[in-house]
């Protein structure tokens, strides 16, 4: 079955600093893969260049078993983005928002089909129509999560999702990605919680100094062991 | 709805709630507006009254007693140039050429200001007209509005958002541009108001559509420089910073330069400068006033054998009156020669600071606009032009009379003999020569054609700034 995503040799240098080095995995269908790594690893990195948004210097990256360079728009249309910092327009409400960018993608969603995603992410009914400038950070987080689910696609690339959600919406937000992937959508995640990752994922790549070192996987039925990750994670950090 | 109509009324809506935004555009909103009425009542009232005193000077000389003929070479007459329509909009040289000349025999007058009747205008402000505040505000305006469009969307991560959508680099500029676009077309309204209320008055239609069109083309040239810049820079304020510093350069210093480097480079002497040099020329020319200056001594002879006379009192016709006329004839050449000279290097000039339009479409767009409204150095060196040939007409008219009206032996005893002065008074209705003088601008397709430089100019910054905004695009990353 050909991989969602794949990255093969990755690599990247950006101001003589080499940023990711040979770095390969693959994500299929159903499967979330979270990449794993402390600050400025590299898990961010990677994940722009399957959005096309930063060019390998080295090897490839293909969604869908195409190639990102060769049709960067085609790539970004089975994307469902979630960036770091929610980035949505704080002059508008979260209705308004939604819709603007649900617009751009070129789908068409009823009001319903939007309080629907907003209920799945909970946010309350008294803040959608409320500007998002005023919202906290676990909001705007929310309504971004809200957007990658209305985009549809098949796949989600989501950085560093949990921040700044309280624990009870991180546990809906777990269960909504594995709801996610046995509905045969892909998720890439990217983060530096190991609890959360283990989680969720059914593989998880260690990232450090932009080299992938480490790989895990779930046994069949159950879930990557946190603390072997975890011990693993330091261990890395610590060298 | 398309991508690029979609991001552009996202514009709008920001832009729509925001005060900052809202108060700037208000503020020149309302400066336009007053400005436009003001200035249209001022023109209005300026073209009202240089009219009523053109048909009142005709009706004074017409209605000047019966008198010597060279009486009426010296009373003299004025010539007036009425703003046309458009200088509502634009009054361009008018401030600064004089509109009304003294016509006289024998002499060229300086154009002069017309009498001021308040002193409440004497400082400054009356200069400031819409046509400024287009050239000067309008570009501000677009620069505080839209310099962060592209940058407020990367610095607050949106960018990224949007891209990820599936949009292109171009699809996000073009709504951009269509935003920005949009506001300078709203503000184009006003000057399209007024080049309607000018067709009202009589402009024709093409030169005030062409007019409007130069001033999108000019806002467009800037719509597109804020764009690129704020594709192409990574940070707000130092994108704010550079647009300012080229709107500085492009509407303040280089106009100023440019004026600077056609004076250097084409010296144009001024009128009192050409006169006196003239004088040394003049005088050899001889003194019309005195038939027995030797200077018409060749003059006398071939007047003489072609009426094969003996002498000047022989002479069917008034001899005096023929070397009014002859010497007149010889300085009216002589002082359109300095003129011409002078207004040639005055435009050369003029096409100087016309072609630094390339380094700054303010001079570009300013060059076209007072070419359109009829209130360009070329529409005043016309007037020149056509109040000198009414002068030469009608003194010539005056000389011809005393030349044929006129009885030499009369002329020569009028200052001793009161009945041969009152022969050499001619009955006023001759004074009707004079011809009714009414200064129009140029046909509309000749001013466009001669606004056609300025707007090729606009029409190069906007291709370049495109292909900068479609490269920048192209490379658009968050």
């Amino acid at each position: 079955m050909t991989p969602s995503l794949e990255a093969r040799s990755l690599s990247l240098v950006r101001d003589g600093n080499v940023v990711l080095n040979q770095v390969s995995f693959t994500a299929a269908p159903g499967e979330v893969y979270a990449l794993l790594g402390g600050n400025g690893a590299g898990k961010s990195t990677t994940l722009l260049t399957f959005l096309g948004f930063l060019q390998p210097s080295g090897g490839k990256v293909l969604v869908g078993g195409r190639e990102v360079a060769a049709d960067i728009e085609a790539a970004r249309a089975q994307i469902a983005y979630l960036p770091e910092a929610a980035s949505l327009y704080g002059h508008l409400d979260a209705y308004e928002n939604l819709s603007y960018f649900l617009d751009l993608a070129g789908r068409k969603v009823t009001r319903a089909a939007i309080d629907a995603a907003l209920d799945q992410v909970a946010l309350p009914h008294a803040a959608r129509t409320r500007r998002m400038q005023a919202f906290s950070k676990g909001m705007r987080q929310k309504t971004a999560i809200a957007l990658a689910l209305l985009r549809d696609t098949p796949i989600l690339l989501l950085d560093e999702p949990t921040s700044g959600l309280d624990p009870v919406a991180i546990d809906e937000f777990h269960d909504m990605v594995k709801a996610l992937a046995a509905a045969g959508r892909t998720v890439l995640m990217v983060t530096h919680d190991v609890y959360g990752a283990c989680q969720v994922a059914d593989r998880v790549g260690l990232l450090r100094g932009g080299r992938l070192v480490g790989s895990f996987e779930a046994a069949e039925g159950q879930r990557i062991d946190t603390e072997t990750v975890h011990a693993a994670f330091a261990e890395r950090e610590a060298a | 709805m398309n991508t690029v109509l979609l991001i552009a009324r996202e514009e709008w809506r920001l832009w729509a709630r925001s005060r900052v935004v809202l108060v700037a555009a208000l503020i020149v909103a309302v400066l336009l507006a007053v400005t436009s009425a003001i200035t249209a009542a001022r023109v209005g009232d300026e073209a009202a009254k240089r009219t009523a005193r053109q048909a009142s000077a005709e009706a004074t000389f017409f209605a000047q007693p019966d008198r010597h003929p060279h009486r009426m070479v010296h009373y003299g007459h004025y010539a007036f140039r009425s703003p046309p329509p458009l200088a509502a909009f634009d009054p361009g040289v008018d401030a600064v050429t004089g509109q009304s000349i003294f016509l006289e025999g024998h002499r060229q007058n300086t154009a002069m200001f017309a009498d001021t009747r308040s002193g409440a205008d004497l400082g400054g402000f009356a200069a400031l007209n819409p046509a400024n505040l287009y050239q000067l505000l309008l570009p501000l305006l677009l620069i505080i509005i839209g310099h962060g469009m592209v940058l407020r969307e990367r610095e607050s991560g949106t960018l990224a958002v949007m891209l990820a959508q599936g949009q292109s680099g171009l699809a996000i500029a073009g709504g951009k541009a269509l935003a920005l676009a949009g506001v300078a077309a709203l503000f184009l309204l006003p000057v399209a108001g007024l080049a309607g209320f000018s067709v009202a008055a009589g402009e024709a239609p093409l030169a005030a559509a062409i007019l409007v069109a130069g001033y999108a083309l000019y806002l467009g040239v800037w719509v597109a420089l804020v764009l690129a810049v704020s594709l192409l820079v990574r940070q707000r304020s130092v994108a704010l910073g550079l647009l300012v510093f080229a709107w500085l350069l492009i509407a303040l210093i280089v106009p100023r330069l440019a004026i600077n480097a056609g004076s250097a480079a084409v010296d144009a002497p001024g009128k009192i400068e050409s006169d006196l040099v003239m004088l040394a020329q003049q005088r050899a020319l001889g003194d019309g006033h005195n038939a027995a200056d030797p200077a018409f001594d060749a003059l006398q002879k071939q007047v003489l054998e072609q009426y094969e006379a003996a002498s000047i009192e022989e002479l069917p016709i008034n001899w005096r009156g023929v070397v009014a006329g002859y010497s007149e004839a010889k300085l009216t050449d002589l002082m359109n020669g300095y003129a011409e000279a002078r207004m040639q290097k005055e435009a050369q000039q003029s096409r100087i600071v016309t072609l630094f339009g390339l380094v700054s479409p303010t001079l570009a767009v300013g060059a076209s606009s007072r070419t359109l409204a009829g209130t360009d150095l070329a529409t005043h060196h016309r007037f020149l032009r056509e109040s000198e040939a009414l002068r030469f007409d009608f003194v010539q008219g005056l000389n011809d009379l005393h030349a044929k009206a006129l009885t030499y032996a009369d002329d020569a005893a009028r200052s001793a003999d009161p009945e041969a002065e009152a022969r050499t008074r001619v009955n006023a209705d001759a004074w009707r020569l004079l011809e009714t003088f009414r200064f129009v601008p140029d046909p509309a397709t000749q001013r466009v054609a001669r606004a056609g430089l300025p707007l090729a100019l606009m029409l190069i910054w906007l291709a370049a700034l495109g292909g900068v905004i479609a490269v920048g695009a192209r490379r658009l990353r968050p």
